[in-house]
């Protein structure tokens, strides 16, 4: 029996590990990561924006819970992250930044995530999993919590992927298996948005293509994972998983999804449709397992850093503290504050146990 | 309007063709022109570029490349008209196609050039995705691509809605909507006021366009003329996060106030704008005799002086140049905020009234981006519109 504290522990967890296995491959395409790693298994560095800003969001939600506005979420963001600012921001994405222009200019929500034109950004979609863990099993609730904190980032889609992956981290701290998640994703986004549209297509990737992990080096209780049938793989053989892994990352499975959800006319990776339809597929394909979804998102590339965050949080969810991987719930300590001042030397679990204690 | 059924004709054929040679004579004068225009020379030329940017760069060097040619033609780039004339005209000669169709059939190609929006759409289209999902599910639905096309809508009296949705979404429809209301009213003999007002009605305040629009036009009011306003309209609507000056939110705001600007300080300029007045039988006084200034309307039997008279609004060249420049001295949107302005500007003064060295420079497109329009005349489509 995994108990709340647990689920909301492995989600944050598998959270920040996403986002530090991710961090060095964002922006790259499944090829080079191929070409760099093999397979991305290992931690090489600490977590970014994503993990920074969903601490930020949590620490607002608890001030105020169910009752929190976006005119609560504006005034954080003017008190602990612009009146901060002393110089350039550092490690933020376009909505960020933009919506620290917009209140600058003294602009209000809803009109600070439209004034700027980055409301498109996944920047909510990757702070949105403490709104699931609060409102755990009220898929609604969680959604309806993430849009009054997007309302000041965010507008249309950025929106959308907030409420999907929020309303879908509700449901998965019920235990509920990864299609019953999707289908909270879906469930909370209208069915004519592009949000909509791309998770049905990422997802039918995935129904009908080979997954890369199906049958292999799913790793058991005693912690040894993937890394370690990966290695034995490798190092034993000098052939097989690793590179056939690699291969399957990027023939059928990841061309496919590149090919359905990737904008082939636009420089910048982090559309929220894309950018959640990517962590679904990732987290579906993992069959909601910790190290296989977080692996698959990261070598998908792209904006691999958010996307692996948001398939770790919900398969973090799903399985609980134990079910991340020891090597990487060891690098995860408390966070440098490098993007957000304010929130350096939080560490994700005591935000975790913060968030269920509320409950 | 004071004039007469058949002034009126000859009037909105003068009207829509200003509005087509002012866009595209603020798109030449835009410092991107140069830069599209240059992907008619050859791809190593465009290569050398790139890598002189880089070692201007890496070398600390100030002395900034320019597209240039070696051993090409020159004339590519010389001042004319490039992206936006020509999707203008595109949209001009497929105006009474089905929208989603007339892009379908660009769908399959791989030889011309668009904005992102109009390339995602096509994408989307390829993919079996139609409008209005094809504007919507789109990373530039906020651009003003559609903006652009808006002119010939307008300038047809044609609703641009159906055209907008297929690339464009929310703000980027939005300033569709907005730029064809205001083109349909000048095209009409609307005075610009009544134009800024009949677009201002299509932006809803609570949106970024709508919220730009007003602040646009508060500041370049506040600033006095066009060139003073530049500063202000850099700090109240552009938006130096993002990476592409093509937001529908920025460009027409800008448009929509320098147009404003250009128009109602040249009211309050005695003798350097002036308005005209209708005067029969003075027919020898016109635009073609030398020395005279081109202010105003110019055509036989119309004598322009300094008197300003209720309800008729004479924009001439003093106008139009000082909205369109002050527009290409906002760098980031050089590209289709000064396109847009000329539109405006041009569609208010009509063709006659532009001056005569850029009526004939933006004449004919270049086919830099949609090359089977290489060599195509601005004022003959427009014409056609009329």
């Amino acid at each position: 029996m995994i108990s709340v504290r647990d689920r909301a522990r492995g989600c944050l967890l598998g959270l920040a590990a996403g986002d530090a296995l991710g961090a060095p491959a964002e922006n790259l395409a499944p090829e080079e990561i191929a070409a760099r790693w093999g397979v991305l298994t290992e931690i090489e560095r600490g977590g970014t924006d994503d993990t920074e800003y969903t601490i930020f969001a949590a620490t607002v939600l608890l001030r105020h819970g169910h009752a929190l506005t976006s005119e609560d979420v504006a005034r954080a963001w003017r008190e602990e992250i612009v009146a901060r600012l002393d110089g350039p921001m550092r490690g933020a994405g376009f909505s960020e930044l933009g919506t620290v222009e917009a209140l600058r200019r003294g602009l209000e929500p809803p009109l600070t995530g439209r004034w700027h034109a980055h409301g498109w950004s996944d920047g909510l979609a990757m702070r949105a999993a403490p709104y699931g863990i609060f409102a755990a099993g009220d898929p609604d609730e969680a959604a309806r919590l993430v849009e009054a904190d997007g309302r000041v980032s965010h507008t249309g889609e950025g929106i959308l992927g907030g409420r999907a992956v929020a309303a879908a981290v509700a449901v998965a701290m019920t235990g509920a298996p990864p299609g019953e998640v999707a289908g909270a994703a879906l469930r909370a986004v209208p069915e004519d948005s592009w949000t909509a549209r791309n998770l049905r297509a990422a997802l039918d990737v995935v129904a009908r293509t080979s997954r890369p992990l199906r049958g292999r080096a799913l790793p058991d209780s005693s912690g040894r994972g993937l890394h370690d049938s990966l290695g034995r793989a490798l190092h034993g053989s000098g052939c097989g998983l690793h590179d056939s892994f690699g291969r399957a990352l990027h023939d059928s499975f990841g061309r496919a999804l590149h090919d359905t959800v990737v904008v082939r006319h636009y420089p910048w990776t982090d559309l929220a449709p894309e950018a959640v339809a990517l962590a679904f597929a990732a987290y579906t394909a993992g069959d909601g397992e910790v190290e296989a979804s977080v692996v698959i998102a990261a070598n998908l590339g792209r904006d691999a850093d958010t996307t692996a965050a948001v398939a770790g949080a919900l398969a973090g969810a799903g399985r609980g503290e134990a079910a991340v991987p020891a090597r990487w719930a060891e690098r995860i300590g408390p966070v440098a504050g490098r993007c957000l001042p304010v929130v350096a030397g939080r560490d994700v679990r005591d935000v975790a146990d913060e968030i269920v204690k509320g409950l | 309007m004071p004039s007469g059924h058949r002034q009126d004709g000859r009037d909105r054929l003068d009207r829509v063709r200003g509005a087509f040679a002012g866009l595209a004579a603020g798109d030449a004068a835009g410092w991107p022109a140069a830069r599209h225009r240059s992907a008619l020379l050859a791809g190593w030329a465009r290569r050398l570029h790139r890598e002189l940017d880089a070692f201007a760069e890496e070398r600390q060097v100030t002395t900034l490349p320019v597209p240039f040619a070696l051993n090409q033609p020159v004339a590519p780039l010389a001042v004319g008209p490039s992206d936006d004339a020509e999707w203008l005209a595109w949209t001009a000669l497929t105006i009474r196609e089905n929208r989603a169709e007339a892009f379908g059939r660009l769908a399959g190609r791989d030889d011309f050039r668009a904005r992102i929006s109009v390339w995602a759409a096509l994408d989307n289209l390829a993919a079996g995705k139609l409008p209005p999902a094809s504007g919507h599910d789109n990373p530039h639905h906020f651009d003003d691509a559609a903006a652009v096309r808006a002119v010939a809508f307008g300038a047809a009296g044609l609703d641009p809605l159906e055209d907008a949705c297929v690339t464009n979404a929310e703000d980027g429809v939005l300033g569709a909507v907005a730029t064809a209301r205001a083109v349909a009213a000048l095209t009409d003999g609307a005075p610009m006021a009544d134009a800024v007002e009949a677009a201002l009605g299509a932006l809803p305040p609570d949106t970024a366009i709508g919220h730009a629009a007003r602040e646009a036009l508060a500041a370049a009011r506040a600033a006095g003329s066009p060139f003073a306003a530049v500063p202000a309209l850099d700090a109240a609507v552009l938006d130096h996060v993002y990476s592409y000056g093509v937001a529908a939110a920025q460009t027409v705001p800008i448009a929509l106030a320098l147009a404003d600007a250009a128009v109602t300080s040249a009211r309050r300029t005695p003798g350097v704008e002036r308005v005209a007045v209708e005067r029969p039988g003075v027919e020898e006084f016109g635009a073609e005799r030398p020395g005279v200034e081109r202010v105003g309307v110019e055509r036989p039997g119309v004598e322009r002086v300094g008197v300003e008279r209720p309800g008729v609004e004479r924009v001439g060249a003093e106008a139009f140049g000082a909205g369109v420049s002050a527009a290409a001295c906002l760098a980031p949107v050089a590209d289709s905020a000064p396109a847009l302005t000329g539109a405006l500007l041009g569609c208010a003064a009509g063709y006659d009234a532009l001056p005569a060295a850029w009526r004939e420079r933006v004449r004919t497109l270049a086919g830099c981006c949609l090359p089977e329009l290489a060599g195509a005349d601005l004022l003959d489509i427009a014409g056609r519109l009329a």
